[in-house]
């Protein structure tokens, strides 16, 4: 597990980027650092200001779906043994990591 | 006794559903504008006004104005009826986009609901029906919402005929039980559902035994089962589909599905969905990441009392969801890491106080 790791960077602050920030939910996902914002002033009246309109593109609207999209390489990286060992210990047949 | 709450206003036509079953249960109104009002072709899709009217069957006294352009409506709730209704869903979503919202509202009602609806009971867009008996429905489990609690799939119908029919059958609850969800546990077992509608029922076969060639090296315990619908059963177009379930020793659930597409053969379907599972289990966390609204909401509307659920990290979707539900109920979540000792660890732990919303509806009766 320690070979993959890419958690270097340090913790996002969920809490803040969620409730106090004027990132769209794209924007924190993708770990995108706020620039300094006056908070203060957006926060109370609200919804409004939150979305910012980005330009549309029309054919590829985003569905309204909870389902997850897979990507094509986050699947295929399943042929790996390696990856597929990694997860053993999160079934009970498997030993409980170290 | 409902007081004159301000009007909580969006723009976009993007997690419309969220925000209506929000107003609903917020008692609310909402205004959103700006509905695709860019676009070449402006304004609600026909799915959309499909769901609004299946919202004020599903309610009582709810208004709803859309505006002439349909690039903005209001919805002023009025109160969830429940009983015995029945809808025609239009064929460019499937049952799932139009169950997983009512989902939500129908534990509130004040009769319960037994709702019929038919059209494309399984896509690649939405839950399908599948994955809403086997996963969706359980995780009401976990707020107590369980007994008469039952979604029957009497005809399947796969896109882009449909021809599908479900029966989704609800208990009314007085309140939410506050979840306490902190411990993932060890997948234990999988379940599988593989169906095939007009096409040749070996393809089912194919899948499961491709899905078993990836799962089988985990765990003994797998059992998928080949769904067999036959004649007016099966719909009215050709389609099949794997739906995978993993349940962890503390009945944690993760689920995948895949769908049949053009050119590509059942097999490299199941390994898709197979793969997919693995993802979800490697992402880990107590509840499913499809399913995390629904759980987060639920913790909001629970007693007055703190809940908490470890999960994986929020998805786009479950963002904007918090902001949300933080604009019509006030309620924010703590959200911290899982194990803050353990670097590697990306699960998180939600809490809330939840509002103990009680259902007002249901005493009426």
């Amino acid at each position: 597990a320690q070979a993959a790791s890419s958690n270097s960077r340090r913790r996002k602050d969920w809490t803040k980027l969620i409730y106090s920030s004027q990132l769209t939910p794209e924007e924190v996902l993708a770990g995108k650092e706020e620039a300094s914002v006056d908070e203060e002033e957006d926060d109370d009246d609200g919804e409004f200001f939150r979305f910012k309109n980005a330009p549309r593109q029309d054919e590829d609207e985003e569905l309204d779906s909870s389902r997850t999209v897979w990507k094509e390489e986050d699947l295929t990286k399943w042929e790996d043994e390696e990856l597929l060992d990694s997860i053993r210990g999160l079934f009970i047949t498997g030993s409980a990591p170290a | 006794m409902a007081q004159t709450a301000g009007l909580i206003q969006f723009s976009g036509h993007q997690h419309f559903r969220h925000r209506l079953v929000l107003s609903i249960l917020s008692g609310k109104p909402v205004r959103i504008d700006k509905i695709r009002s860019d676009d070449k072709n402006p304004g609600l899709r026909d799915f959309e006004i499909s769901l609004l009217r299946l919202l004020e069957k599903v309610t009582n006294g709810t208004v709803i104005e859309i505006s002439v352009t349909g690039t903005a409506i209001l919805l002023k709730p009025g109160i969830i009826a429940g009983g015995a209704l029945t809808h025609d869903c239009p064929l460019s979503r499937s049952v799932g986009y139009f169950l997983e919202p009512v989902v939500m509202l129908a534990p509130f009602a004040k009769k319960p609901l037994q709702l019929t609806v038919r059209g494309i009971t399984t896509d690649e867009h939405d839950l399908s029906v599948d994955l809403l008996r086997t996963v969706t429905l359980p995780h009401l489990q976990l707020f107590g919402i369980s007994d008469g609690l039952e979604l029957r799939i009497k005809r399947r119908g796969a896109s882009p005929g449909g021809g599908g029919e479900v029966q989704f059958l609800c208990p009314v609850v007085k309140q939410v039980k506050t979840l306490n969800f902190v411990e993932p546990g060890k997948i234990k077992r999988i379940r599988g559902i593989s169906h095939a509608v007009r096409v040749n029922p070996q393809f089912s076969n194919r899948m499961i035994e491709a899905a078993r060639s990836v799962l089988n090296r985990y765990i003994p315990d797998i059992y998928l089962y080949s769904d067999v619908y036959k004649g007016e059963e099966s719909g009215k177009s050709p389609g099949y589909a794997l739906s995978l379930l993993a349940e962890s020793t503390t009945s944690a659930l993760h689920c995948s599905e895949a769908v049949s597409q053009p050119g590509v053969a059942p097999e490299d379907i199941a390994l898709q969905a197979s793969r997919a599972l693995l993802s979800e289990i490697k992402a880990g966390g107590c509840v499913d990441r499809q399913h995390q609204s629904l759980i987060l909401l639920m913790m909001v509307l629970g007693s007055e009392d703190v809940g908490r659920c470890r999960m994986g990290e929020p998805t786009a979707r479950t963002i904007q969801f918090l902001r949300d539900v933080h604009s019509f109920f006030g309620t924010s979540f703590k959200i911290v890491s899982a194990e803050p000792l353990d670097k590697e660890c990306v699960q998180l732990l939600y809490s809330c106080y939840g509002i103990g919303y009680i259902n007002a509806n249901r005493t009426l009766a």
